[in-house]
């Protein structure tokens, strides 16, 4: 005869089994001694427990009264907690994307720089052996050897200059006597 | 502009007064059951009293879980219920009852309460041999009397291992049990 084991016999003692289960045991305790001793055993045990169920001779109000101060008390800490926790996580979230759209428009500002001033000299412009410079009077292109070719600002104080990637200088002015506007741009090839 | 400042202060403190009423009221309706719950798990009046306030002020601390008053008392259990197994699994210690806080009726003669407390105490004994979790169901349902299912909802978890934990409990009580009559 195959018996149950003790967690089965502590659960039966309880009514805490299945149906199916439930029967089986009961079948087995009612013919097997042995197991209804166990059964007995766990329910003379659990006639015990309700004992720690007595509570002492509590003051019911005065402890009630201390327990609404307390919670009020707990409450009202949480709450001056929680502003300077809150700012924080918030700041350091913050901070975390500010330093990435900061590091990202660098990235983007130092790019377009690299790409719109690729020559480390602002002033010169070289295309193989050519170079174009600005000079006080005007801008000045130097075909490598050969020859030197100036374009002058026709007496103009302040010119502003340009400078492009692709090889190529411009001035613009305004004639202090016209007060025209001329517009110089010369290509190096 | 006085006026007008002043109608702000009380319009912005209205509210306040009125959270706080509610928060006294749920406190109030609640104090009893989740001090006697608690208590039971603990079988310690201070730390029963600590524990209390400590699931009152979790519980307060997520009002958005209270409207549903139903929902608010079961949910109310069951943060006591988790606040006492993790004070207990904290603690790992004897909470033991003082001699003082015995439970005792008014015409027993102090070797009656004497008594009383020496058996209450052989009971706690065989209680602090069961983890945590065994002892919260096994005082659930055989010092509480609340099915199964209602166990499992309170230690959130499925019936089989709150049956698990009832049956572990029995056995371990009833060796202890045992030992202590030889």
């Amino acid at each position: 005869m195959r018996h149950p084991n003790q967690a089965t016999l502590a659960l039966h003692a309880g009514g805490d089994l299945g149906a199916m289960r439930g029967w089986w045991t009961a079948r087995h305790v009612a013919r097997c001694a042995e197991c209804r001793e166990g059964v007995a055993g766990y329910s003379e045990m659990r006639e015990l427990l309700p004992e720690l169920a007595e509570l002492p001779e509590i003051s019911w109000n005065r402890m009630a009264a201390e327990v609404k101060a307390n919670v009020r008390l707990g409450l009202e800490a949480g709450e001056c907690v929680r502003p300077a926790e809150l700012p924080l996580q918030h700041g350091t979230v913050k901070g975390w994307r500010a330093a990435v759209v900061f590091a990202s428009v660098l990235v983007l500002v130092g790019g377009c720089l690299v790409l719109e001033h690729p020559a480390p000299q602002p002033a010169h412009v070289y295309a193989a052996q050519n170079a174009i410079e600005s000079t006080r009077d005007g801008i000045e292109y130097q075909a490598g050897e050969s020859g030197t070719m100036r374009l002058m600002n026709g007496g103009a104080q302040k010119a502003i200059y340009t400078l492009d990637a692709q090889g190529s200088m411009g001035a613009r002015y305004i004639d202090p006597e016209t007060g025209s506007v001329t517009i110089n741009t010369v290509y190096a090839q | 502009m006085a006026t007008t400042v002043l109608i702000g202060m009380s319009d912005a403190i209205e509210p306040v007064l009125e959270l706080q009423e509610r928060q006294n009221r749920f406190v109030s309706q609640h104090f009893r059951r989740i001090f006697v719950q608690i208590y039971r798990l603990v079988q310690n009046v201070a730390d029963a009293q600590d524990l209390t306030q400590e699931a009152f002020i979790k519980a307060l601390q997520h009002q958005e879980q209270l409207k549903d008053e139903q929902k608010a008392a079961h949910w109310l259990s069951r943060i006591a219920t988790n606040t006492a197994i993790d004070f207990l699994r904290r603690s790992g210690r004897a909470t033991f009852c003082e001699l003082d806080e015995a439970p005792q009726g008014h015409s027993e003669s102090p070797e009656a309460i004497l008594l009383r407390s020496e058996h209450r105490e052989y009971l706690e004994d065989g209680l602090r041999l069961l983890s945590a979790r065994e002892r919260a169901a096994l005082i659930m349902r055989d010092v509480e009397g609340l099915p199964a299912e209602e166990v499992a909802a309170r230690l959130n978890c499925s019936k089989a291992t709150v049956r698990s934990h009832i049956a572990n409990g029995r056995t371990k009580f009833r060796r202890y049990m045992e030992r202590r009559k030889r």
